[in-house]
């Protein structure tokens, strides 16, 4: 079963890039081998391409919502409906990708990993502390739900 | 009396655009087009080493992904003299080529071909019927009525399933929507044949640039290594995959982009050939050096300026000189040391944010006073439009080729008259026409590419890579063509780091708010006339402004989060 970790996120504007943050960690963490970890950016449509290649996507992304700065929640999106509004400030969203790949026909199994922000207005490349302090925790989901056998739940 | 309407936000891409129209008897009177939200990113590159700031600027957006990054390396080796490789000059065009056929396809058909094509329409379509139209418009090879069927049933369990995804927010069954259902129907399956196809096309920006999103760009040349038998390195088989690809791009954009683009533009014409023009200049820096950057007569996309619609006559452009691009604020949230009237050269350009608009959510903005983060920047103090449209008009009035016989020929098959290049329609066919050119360009810089590997390998000029060798300061612009338009980084170096970077970017010319004098910029003036059939869906204000291919990522630089929605739109 081929897994993608995929972090998206503008790393210019501070919490707003947890999920690129995310992968520099996990990048020093030993992962299985057919475990794949991509820092998306901003990439939008770009990302298309990478995930028709995979069987399962894990996604972290920051939102805004009115959860305390830090919070982690697990979503298994069966519709693109069900992601949480503004999934942070890039273009066009992961909602837009998920719809178009299931208007496609090659929607993969999806987990998502949000992380409540406070703030994705301020320019900067490090994390506030409160987001940084739950960088561990984030990179242990990820190893868990990729621990070998493993199925999303 | 006017009715007044809120379109807010305008686009799906990155920013918050909202327009704020004005109606009497039907049509557009006044409008106003303010960014609402501001990042000033400018401020992060400050005091970084220079060789840096590329990969810091390619990560503002992901939907210019290279262009900043590219036009940031132009700027520093314009700051130091330093000339790139033939290699590296190759294989950057060829990264641009890929972000134009990348972004333009994606444009016409995902973010723009749904305001003038009705999805609901399609499932009304004879199978039969679309096939034989499609067989008549190209040889593309999907186009049996068993396909056309097929197509029919997906959108139909998509529709049926109140999952509408993507196509949920369009104002399906307005009387605006002119195609046939047969001709919706072609659009739609290309709609979803472009979603497959671009997703492959950019993987050329990962050979070249070793990753994508976000490609790497080095102050030199191109961080690349080119050996055709060595594994590692882009070898012959990486070169076959991008021909493949470019063979492919090719393909698609003269069987399907363009045959699609005059079958709507056939049926629009008449409407939408003659509104939507708005400012009478354009600008154009041009690209696509092809004997080095400093030699501007080797672009094949021209440099200059066409003012008044007069295509008689090209106006030279210098971004240098202090006389020329100016950026004003006067309605925009900021503070200028020398005061609100004061216009400035982006080297001396200053970004203190100073927001006194209303607190948000708000219903309307004040137009008497400041009303966007989008900062107005002026050509001799005059207004311009940038994007294909400017390109391909200052190319027809340069006689350069082959964009003048293209422009010729497509006039003559929708019998249409020059002037009609001044509208909506004329610049989105001319975004569609540029795809072409640059399909055709890229197989022209992939041939030279492997020529040229034969006898110097060279990709990167390290002579003053070390920094020993700097100016104590300097100053360089780097100038490009991003799909959307013209797009220019300034910056100032002082003891090897950035003192000051500016960046006027495409949608700053095009969305900016007006100047002191009531000029109106590129947005606001191509609405003024435009008809507007109802107020509550207002289709027509979201053709002529998507004809821009808005972008605001980069135009304005807080999230106005809770921003007050009056229309909400999405128009993926």
């Amino acid at each position: 079963m081929k897994t993608l970790v995929l972090g998206v996120g503008n790393f210019l504007l501070k919490d707003e890039g947890v999920g690129i943050h995310a992968i520099n960690e996990l990048e020093k963490e030993i992962m299985p081998p057919d475990v794949s970890l991509i820092d998306g950016g901003t990439g939008g449509l770009h990302l298309l391409g990478w995930l028709q290649d995979y069987d399962r996507i894990i996604m972290i992304d920051a939102t805004l919502d009115d959860n305390p700065p830090g919070t982690i929640r697990l979503i298994h999106p069966r519709y693109a409906s069900d992601f949480p509004p503004l999934m942070s400030a890039h273009e066009i969203g992961l909602r837009d990708i998920i719809e178009a790949m299931s208007l496609m026909g090659d929607l993969p199994e999806i987990l998502l990993i949000v992380i409540s922000v406070a703030n994705i207005s301020e320019v900067g490349t490090d994390l506030s502390p409160e987001i940084q302090a739950v960088l561990p925790e984030i990179v242990q989901l990820v190893k868990n739900q990729t621990a070998s056998h493993a199925s999303f739940n | 009396m006017a009715e007044k309407i809120v379109v807010d936000p305008i686009t799906r891409i990155e920013g918050h655009l909202r327009i704020e129209a004005e109606i009497e008897n039907g049509k557009i009177k006044e409008a106003f087009s303010s960014g609402t939200m501001v990042r000033g990113i400018e401020t992060i590159v400050r005091d970084r080493d220079p060789r840096d700031v590329w990969a810091f600027v390619g990560r503002i957006c992901g939907v210019c992904t290279s262009m900043h990054s590219l036009t940031s390396v132009r700027a520093v080796e314009n700051a130091f003299n330093i000339t790139i490789p033939k290699n590296a000059e190759l294989v950057r065009n060829l990264m641009e080529c890929t972000v134009y056929l990348h972004d333009h396809v994606v444009h016409f058909y995902h973010l723009h071909a749904l305001d003038w094509v009705d999805v609901l329409s399609s499932l009304k379509a004879d199978p039969a019927a679309a096939s034989a139209a499609a067989q008549k418009l190209s040889n593309w090879p999907n186009s049996s009525k068993g396909y056309f069927s097929d197509i029919q049933t997906r959108i139909k369990k998509v529709v049926e399933s109140g999952q509408l995804g993507i196509f949920a927010n369009g104002y399906w069954g307005h009387p605006a929507y002119k195609l046939t259902p047969e001709q919706n129907l072609i659009a739609v399956a290309h709609y979803l044949e472009a979603l497959e196809w671009q997703r492959n096309v950019v993987k050329i920006h990962t050979i070249f640039g070793g990753k994508n999103p976000h490609p790497n760009y080095i102050v030199g040349g191109m961080p690349a290594s080119i050996n055709l038998d060595e594994a590692n390195a882009i070898n012959s088989e990486r070169l076959a995959f991008v021909k493949k690809l470019l063979d492919e791009a090719k393909t698609f954009v003269d069987q399907v982009y363009i045959p699609d683009l005059l079958m709507i533009g056939g049926v629009y014409k008449n409407d939408w050939g003659k509104i939507g023009g708005g400012v009478s200049n354009y600008l154009s820096y041009g690209d696509f050096p092809t004997e080095g950057y400093n030699d501007v007569d080797s672009y094949k996309m021209p440099r200059g300026i066409i003012l008044d619609r007069d295509l008689s006559k090209v106006h030279p452009v210098d971004a240098n000189s202090p006389e020329e691009i100016k950026e004003y604020i006067y309605r925009s949230w900021y503070k200028y040391s020398a005061g609100d009237k004061a216009g400035l050269h982006p080297y001396n350009g200053e970004t203190e944010l100073n927001y006194t608009g209303p607190k948000p959510p708000y219903k309307n903005l004040d137009f008497n006073d400041k009303y966007s983060w989008v900062k107005t920047p002026r050509w001799k103090d005059l207004p311009m439009e940038v994007g294909p449209l400017s390109r391909m008009l200052v190319a027809y009035a340069a006689g350069a080729e082959p964009q003048k016989t293209l422009i010729n020929n497509t006039l003559k098959a929708l019998d249409l008259p020059a002037e009609a290049l001044f509208s909506t329609i004329g610049r989105t066919a001319a975004r569609g026409l540029e795809t072409k050119l640059v399909a055709d360009w890229a197989l022209e810089f992939y041939d030279d590419l492997i020529k040229n590997i034969e006898s110097d390998s060279r990709m990167v000029d390290h002579k003053l890579w070390s920094g020993e060798k700097w100016p104590k300061q300097a100053q360089g612009v780097g100038l490009s063509e991003a799909p959307r338009g013209a797009l220019a980084h300034f910056v100032k170096i002082e003891n090897r780091r950035v003192k000051n970077y500016q960046m006027v970017v495409p949608t700053t010319w095009n969305a900016s708010p007006r100047d002191e004098k009531g000029n109106l910029s590129a947005f606001e003036s191509a609405l003024i006339g435009t008809p507007v059939h109802d107020p509550k869906i207002p289709l027509e204000i979201l053709r002529t402004i998507h004809s821009f291919d808005p972008c605001l990522a980069c135009a304005v630089h807080l999230y106005d989060e809770k921003g007050s929605y009056v229309h909400r739109m999405d128009t993926f």
